[in-house]
């Protein structure tokens, strides 16, 4: 991976580690330029690419590395698992707040919120490699990162299979794809023998509880909701536009669903959960279908929402079980 | 009551090395350690890249930012007050930075970044003004407490739209849209738009010093010392409505600065507009830059809102500084 060949790129849509050079403008029009030339370049480009470690990131930019990663900063707790799922746990050198999982990600330095990162911390960790959050960081911290010569690569899984690639995509960025595609392997299969199991299970109306106040649930596109139509569940909130819906008290009267499954503040809290049992002509609470669900198997696109998937289907099973 | 005759100079030179010294000092200070030495060898020219970085790419673009937005919104402050004869009167009082965080959330809710939130946020303000002035002005006649009612209503409105998009904002976006509104200079780029702004305007203000001292005793003395009120009245709302948008376009909407550093200066200094003015630049600017110094600062790796750090600063001073005079 030393050798360095001259190599024809659309340097718009590269970003090197070893020169730094970024040119910072990133519009649509740079990027079909990009393609354009990729695409007159024929075959003989992505030969070029040989030399160099090269992964789409989630805003479809090319990202290319002379060297694999040796310093990853990691800028949400989700990507921090990631890479440690993607087997480069150990070049991991900066975090965000709130990076709990798995538990050696604690000890290594933070660079603050996820929403304001001290820039001076990261720069200081020196990081070669920054794993950006589309819709979670500020994107001007972004791009003041890539001015200075360091390559982002965006990600922000929208469903089971953008987990997978996600890590695979790190793992080649991090020179680990044996760990990396054993791990994406795993989760794919996991998720898909779920899918197998479930397509003919009997629907289940659910109500997945966020938050409790203000009452927040989620709809159909939002990965929760995705888990819990693969699990046979129907989401009573759907239909709904936003990601994650404001709702109250009454419509989930009216909605009515055969369970309940919710979040909460910490990992045994079901508080939550008890507000419910005030209503008890509630289906759900009638025949006792209410349940807790650890956010942190759940609400973060990372290889544990198997075990979070896993939980869900078991959850709904038993409230099949009681009709 | 006449102005105390003395001379401009010395109190402002006071205040540019008290200036020049904060900037230093935010130079010097981050949650990266570099220490006097550091700079100094940077100032000749040596010293390691990554010192290189930090005080050239990250600390001194931000510390000459914080200083023109502080410098802008002191001076639009002293301004306003002037115009309104009002002493709670700040450089946000008649809707502006309403107008300009509505626009800055709508490009943000719409998924836009940098500078397109940017030219949004002083579209919103550059409505906020023309809709304050035109509404005051009416078919009635000009009067300051008109312009404020006006302005404090039309203010309320741009209230009312934000907290309506902030409640329909989607979650992952509400940490950066509060962040906006409390004020926060990360967002910052090039400080020069806004630096060069402070120098032009204090340039433009200097001869018409006489004339905003007379105009803060009312129109009608005004008007009878042969002052041109109108139009007088006119390029002060408009000055002070361009400096507030360029800095809420640069860092958000902070808070306190416009409103007490006028009139912490005022007494201390006494108001002669000729030395408030240019004192409110360089208090302003320092006041900002020592806050912004302690926001990323205090507790990092976490950043502090910038907006917290110049009340806190602000307000015991101010309440000393009342406290004192009589």
């Amino acid at each position: 991976m030393t050798t360095s060949t001259p190599v024809v790129r659309p340097s718009s849509v590269c970003t090197s580690a070893s020169n730094g050079q970024f040119g910072g403008a990133l519009g649509p029009a740079a990027f079909f330029g990009a393609l354009l030339a990729l695409a007159l370049a024929g075959p003989a480009a992505g030969e070029a690419h040989a030399g160099s470690l090269c992964a789409i990131d989630d805003r479809e930019r090319e990202v290319c590395l002379d060297q694999p990663a040796e310093r990853i900063a990691a800028l949400s707790p989700g990507a921090t698992e990631l890479v440690y799922a993607a087997g480069a746990g150990e070049k991991v050198v900066a975090v965000v707040a709130f990076s709990d999982y798995p538990p050696e990600a604690r000890d290594v330095p933070s660079v603050g919120s996820h929403t304001r990162m001290d820039m001076e911390t990261l720069v200081t960790l020196n990081p070669d490699l920054v794993i950006g959050w589309m819709t979670g960081n500020p994107p001007e911290q972004l791009e003041t990162i890539e001015a200075l010569g360091v390559p982002v690569f965006y990600i922000e899984p929208r469903d089971f299979e953008d987990v997978s690639s996600a890590i695979e995509r790190l793992a080649l960025l991090a020179d680990t794809r044996e760990e990396g595609e054993r791990v994406a392997a795993e989760f794919r299969h996991g998720m898909a023998a779920l899918a197998e199991r479930y397509v003919d299970a009997e629907p289940v109306s659910v109500f997945y509880q966020v938050w409790d106040e203000p009452l927040m649930t989620i709809n159909d596109e939002h990965l929760i909701g995705k888990v819990l139509t693969l699990c046979g569940g129907v989401n009573v909130y759907g239909e709904l536009s936003r990601l994650v819906p404001r709702i109250d008290d009454e419509s989930v009267l009216a909605a009515d669903p055969e369970a309940i499954l919710a979040g909460g503040m910490g990992e045994e809290n079901r508080g939550w959960l008890t507000h419910w049992q005030q209503y008890p002509s509630l289906t759900a609470v009638e025949r006792d279908n209410l349940y807790f669900v650890p956010p942190s198997l759940i609400q973060r696109p990372t290889p544990r929402l198997l075990e979070g998937s896993r939980l869900f289907c078991e959850q709904l099973d038993r409230a099949r079980a009681k009709r | 009551m006449t102005m105390p005759r003395r001379s401009l100079w010395p109190p402002l030179a006071v205040l540019t090395l008290l200036g020049l010294a904060a900037l230093l000092l935010s130079v010097t200070l981050g949650s990266a350690a570099l220490s006097l030495a550091d700079v100094w060898a940077l100032a000749r020219g040596e010293g390691s890249p990554l010192a290189r970085t930090l005080i050239f790419e990250l600390r001194i673009p931000r510390s000459l930012s914080a200083f023109a937005v502080g410098g802008l919104l002191a001076v639009a402050g002293a301004l306003m007050q002037v115009l309104l004869r009002n002493p709670l009167a700040d450089p946000y009082v008649l809707g502006l930075s309403g107008g300009a965080s509505v626009g800055a959330l709508a490009a943000m809710l719409a998924g836009l970044g940098g500078a397109m939130i940017t030219g949004s946020a002083f579209a919103g303000a550059f409505l906020s003004t023309l809709l304050v002035f035109g509404l005051a002005h009416g078919t009635g006649s000009w009067t300051p407490s008109r312009l404020l009612l006006t302005g404090v209503v039309v203010a309320a409105g741009w209230g009312a739209v934000i907290t309506l998009m902030l409640a329909i904002s989607p979650a992952e976006r509400l940490p950066g849209m509060l962040y906006w509104l409390m004020g926060d200079l990360s967002y910052s780029h090039s400080p020069w738009p806004p630096l060069a702004l402070l120098l032009l305007i204090c340039l433009l203000l200097m001869p018409l010093g006489r004339s905003l001292n007379v105009m803060a005793r009312g129109p009608l003395q005004a008007a009878a010392l042969g002052v041109n009120v109108r139009p007088l009245e006119w390029s002060i709302y408009l000055a002070a409505s361009v400096l507030t948008a360029t800095a809420v376009t640069t860092a958000g909407s902070i808070g306190f600065v416009g409103l007490v550093v006028p009139h912490m200066l005022r007494m201390v200094l006494g108001n002669d507009q000729r030395l408030i003015l240019p004192a409110c630049a360089l208090a302003g600017g320092t006041l900002l830059v020592l806050a912004d110094t302690l926001a990323r600062t205090l507790i990092a790796p976490e950043q502090l809102p910038v907006g917290v750090i110049t009340a806190l600063l602000g307000v015991p001073t101010f309440l000393y500084l009342l406290y004192r005079s009589r």
